[in-house]
């Protein structure tokens, strides 16, 4: 889908060479194509989705509409749309979307911005560039329970690293900032840690989108007198635009489904000010047997998540359209 | 597909598993008839017993290298396995096996959670199945048997039992001029304006009920009503206020630190007991085995939970073994269960830090390690939190207000308030 970007946008600067005609298909020389063949080629990649996520997916709706019983054979009882009203009435709930939002809007900017910047230096020839590459990935492959206990001890009121600095060493602040007691400190040191643990892939892709970006449009641009901005803004990131759009979409679905790290870190807490969909639906799930429930939270997510990804898609794809 | 049709597809895909990891297909269930599981039935065949016993203590050594091969050389040709569970995984590997329909025989369950496994249908009513439950029961501190009660049935037997004492360090008192470790609640609030200085008399580690309760209890306030039916009228009675208000003032006056909000981050209570930055702790008998491996010049000491007008109340801990409706095995697992209650087995996890709730080894446990004396000794007036299947919820709603009210967003009574009238028609619902 969205990999292709990077080369549709390389011909909008490009007139595309002229291209032989196509062979016809079902030519003399072919067997005559049966409507089955594809659809027995996809026919394992379809069970697997079928098992694992269509029946699933199924499943989930049909419990979203129950109070749901976890012992077989127990009545469930059947109530429409009963909990799909609880969600949209749970001040609990909306405060976690608030703050998988605010988690959103503190991770996804800076984290493109920030692995955008990396990813054009480690694009340059430079001394060490594979060693600085493997580096910049190291915190994609940890585990996501060992750095949010790690970032935990960093952002410790009392003797974390994160205060030493501000007050020891900077002198910023007269006392201890008690980072995880307090609702927005506590969103803001989860999402450094978002920020931290997601550059590596961000990076890896925008190198991927990079390498094909013509170099004879920056000789061009040489030519023409540009500047190394003036060939970032006219070259390279108009090259590379459908692949930061990818990178958004995927990394705001990814910001919805914040989980391990505020789990670890603050477990929602102090009194659920820093409770994420996630987390919510995972309590009301598997801590209060509410399975009903989560499944409809469940469903109201993936409505907001596509709303907003595919007005996402909507605004970059009409933008671009507009420049033609 | 559609492109415009693959990103929605990709979200509904990522999100909506979640949700559906909690069902399965149906399950044979088997109601047992008493004489078959007597004491006095032959077993055979196997079973499995799941656990949370810790690796590193050395109880999982006593379970697989003495207790259970003893078991299975006084039944030969009994085969018994076990699985351990972390403790943090345990509630949710029962609801997906139950839901699965792959239980064990016989699980060592957290107190908490027997009335709602009960309620669920998934265990086996020992009372009524076990012929000798009664001599069982009466062996029993009634604290920790009482955590097996629900609907005027018990539904399983306390395997191991704590409760929480103050722990304090005499040093770090008297560098701050506390010549003595406060004994009751005034005692605590009156020592608590003497320590400043980054240092604090107390250090709590949640704002859970399983924290706050003996705080509660001594100060004669209640959670719910006898019968837990009702928490109006006892969660937000004046002797609970009260309890809670001395904890709140004394937070927002920076005289304990803030991880009595849960997951701040904040040095663990009892690293910061032996470091001498909390005076006082009140905590479990596993803190000792903990602080001497960590910090082996400390010499910790304890007295009772600090005393109000009700006395020295504290809150029972501990775990309680039950059998599932589902095992197809009973009989062996009602002697199993015998079998870890018996003095052999009970002597032998006492060794490694299970404290037993038999009053009769007592001796045989403070025998074993000193610490284990000031445990006994609360756990004649310990009380259980109040059975409820919705246990879950009920602490979560407290906790939740009562952490409102430490961070002054509401005042202790709107918190127990609020609290009381979310909790009442979960109870109600039995």
């Amino acid at each position: 889908m969205s990999t292709e970007a990077p080369f549709r946008a390389r011909t909008e600067h490009v007139p595309a060479p002229s291209r032989p005609s196509k062979p016809r298909r079902g030519g003399s020389s072919r067997r005559p194509a049966h409507w089955w063949i594809p659809w027995a080629f996809a026919a394992p990649g379809l069970a697997f989705f079928a098992l694992t996520t269509g029946y699933p997916l199924v499943r989930s709706l049909q419990i979203s509409f129950y109070q749901w019983s976890v012992l077989p054979g127990t009545d469930s009882p059947f109530v429409g749309f009963d909990n799909y009203v609880r969600a949209l009435g749970d001040p609990q709930f909306w405060t976690s979307v608030v703050n998988a939002g605010a988690y959103l809007l503190m991770t996804v900017p800076a984290t493109i911005a920030v692995s955008l910047v990396f990813a054009v230096l480690l694009h340059r020839p430079m001394p060490a560039r594979t060693l600085f590459r493997v580096l910049y990935y190291i915190p994609v492959v940890t585990s996501w329970v060992v750095v949010s206990l790690l970032f935990k001890y960093l952002f410790s009121s009392d003797n974390g690293a994160v205060n030493w600095f501000l007050q020891d060493v900077l002198h910023a602040v007269s006392e201890p900032v008690p980072w995880l007691e307090q609702r927005w400190t506590a969103l803001a040191a989860v999402s450094m840690l978002g920020i931290w643990k997601n550059l590596g892939w961000c990076i890896v892709v925008f190198l991927a989108a990079l390498g094909g970006v013509q170099q004879d449009l920056y000789e061009a641009a040489a030519l023409d007198g540009a500047n190394a901005w003036a060939k970032f803004a006219n070259v390279t990131f108009p090259g590379i635009r459908g692949t930061v759009i990818f990178v958004a979409i995927v990394q705001i679905i990814g910001a919805f489904n914040v989980f391990p790290s505020i789990l670890l870190m603050t477990n929602g807490g102090p009194a659920g000010s820093t409770e994420v969909p996630l987390t919510y639906m995972y309590k009301q799930a598997f801590s209060f047997l509410d399975f009903g429930f989560a499944s409809a939270m469940s469903f109201v997510m993936a409505i907001i998540i596509s709303a907003v990804s595919y007005l996402q898609y909507r605004i970059t794809r009409e933008k671009k359209e507009a420049r033609r | 597909m559609k492109r415009s049709l693959v990103l929605p597809t990709i979200a509904l895909a990522a999100l909506t598993g979640l949700a559906a990891c909690g069902v399965g297909a149906g399950s044979s269930q088997s109601a047992p008839s008493g004489n078959e599981l007597s004491p006095s039935a032959s077993v055979s065949g196997e079973i499995t017993f799941w656990h949370a016993y810790s690796a590193g203590g050395g109880e999982i050594n006593a379970l697989e290298k003495t207790i259970i091969p003893n078991f299975e050389k006084l039944h030969p040709g009994v085969k018994v396995h076990d699985v351990q569970v972390p403790s943090s995984d345990m509630h949710q590997k029962l609801i997906t096996a139950t839901a699965g329909g792959a239980l064990p025989d016989v699980v060592r369950a957290d107190i908490v959670t027997v009335p709602e496994l009960a309620k669920l249908g998934v265990l086996a009513p020992l009372s009524d199945v076990m012929p000798d439950f009664q001599s069982w029961a009466a062996k029993m501190f009634p604290g920790p048997l009482a955590t097996n009660k629900y609907k005027d049935k018990y539904w399983g037997l306390p395997l191991d039992t704590n409760t929480r004492v103050v722990i304090y360090n005499q040093d770090a008192l008297t560098s701050q001029g506390v010549s003595q470790v406060p004994k009751s609640l005034d005692d605590l609030k009156a020592a608590a304006s003497k320590v400043g200085g980054g240092k604090f008399i107390f250090a709590e580690g949640g704002s859970g009920a399983w924290n706050l309760l003996p705080f509660i209890w001594s100060n004669g306030g209640e959670m719910t009503d006898p019968s837990v039916s009702k928490a109006t009228g006892y969660l937000n009675s004046p002797q609970t206020v009260d309890a809670i208000q001395m904890l709140v003032d004394m937070y927002r006056a920076k005289q304990i630190p803030g991880n009595i909000l849960g997951g701040s981050g904040d040095t663990p209570t009892s690293d910061g007991l032996a470091k001498g930055l909390y005076d006082t702790i009140v905590d479990g008998p596993w803190t000792f085995p903990g602080l001497t491996a960590s910090y082996p010049s400390f010499k910790p000491a304890t007295e009772p939970m600090f005393s109000g007008s009700a006395g020295s109340i504290s809150v029972v801990g501990g775990e309680d073994i039950v059998m599932t409706q589902q095992s197809k095995n009973k009989a062996l697992a009602a002697e199993f269960v015998r079998y870890m209650l018996s003095p052999d087995a009970q002597q032998a996890m006492g060794k490694v830090g299970q404290l037993s709730a038999e009053p009769a080894l007592a001796a045989d446990m403070a025998s074993y390690a000193p610490y284990y004396a000031p445990y006994l000794e609360q756990l004649k007036t310990a009380r259980p939190r109040p059975a409820t299947p919705q246990w879950a919820k009920v602490d979560d709603i407290f906790t939740k207000q009562v952490q409102l009210a430490f961070q002054g967003k509401v005042t202790v009574q709107q918190a127990l308030d609020s609290a009381a009238s979310q909790i009442d028609p979960l109870l109600a619902q039995g």
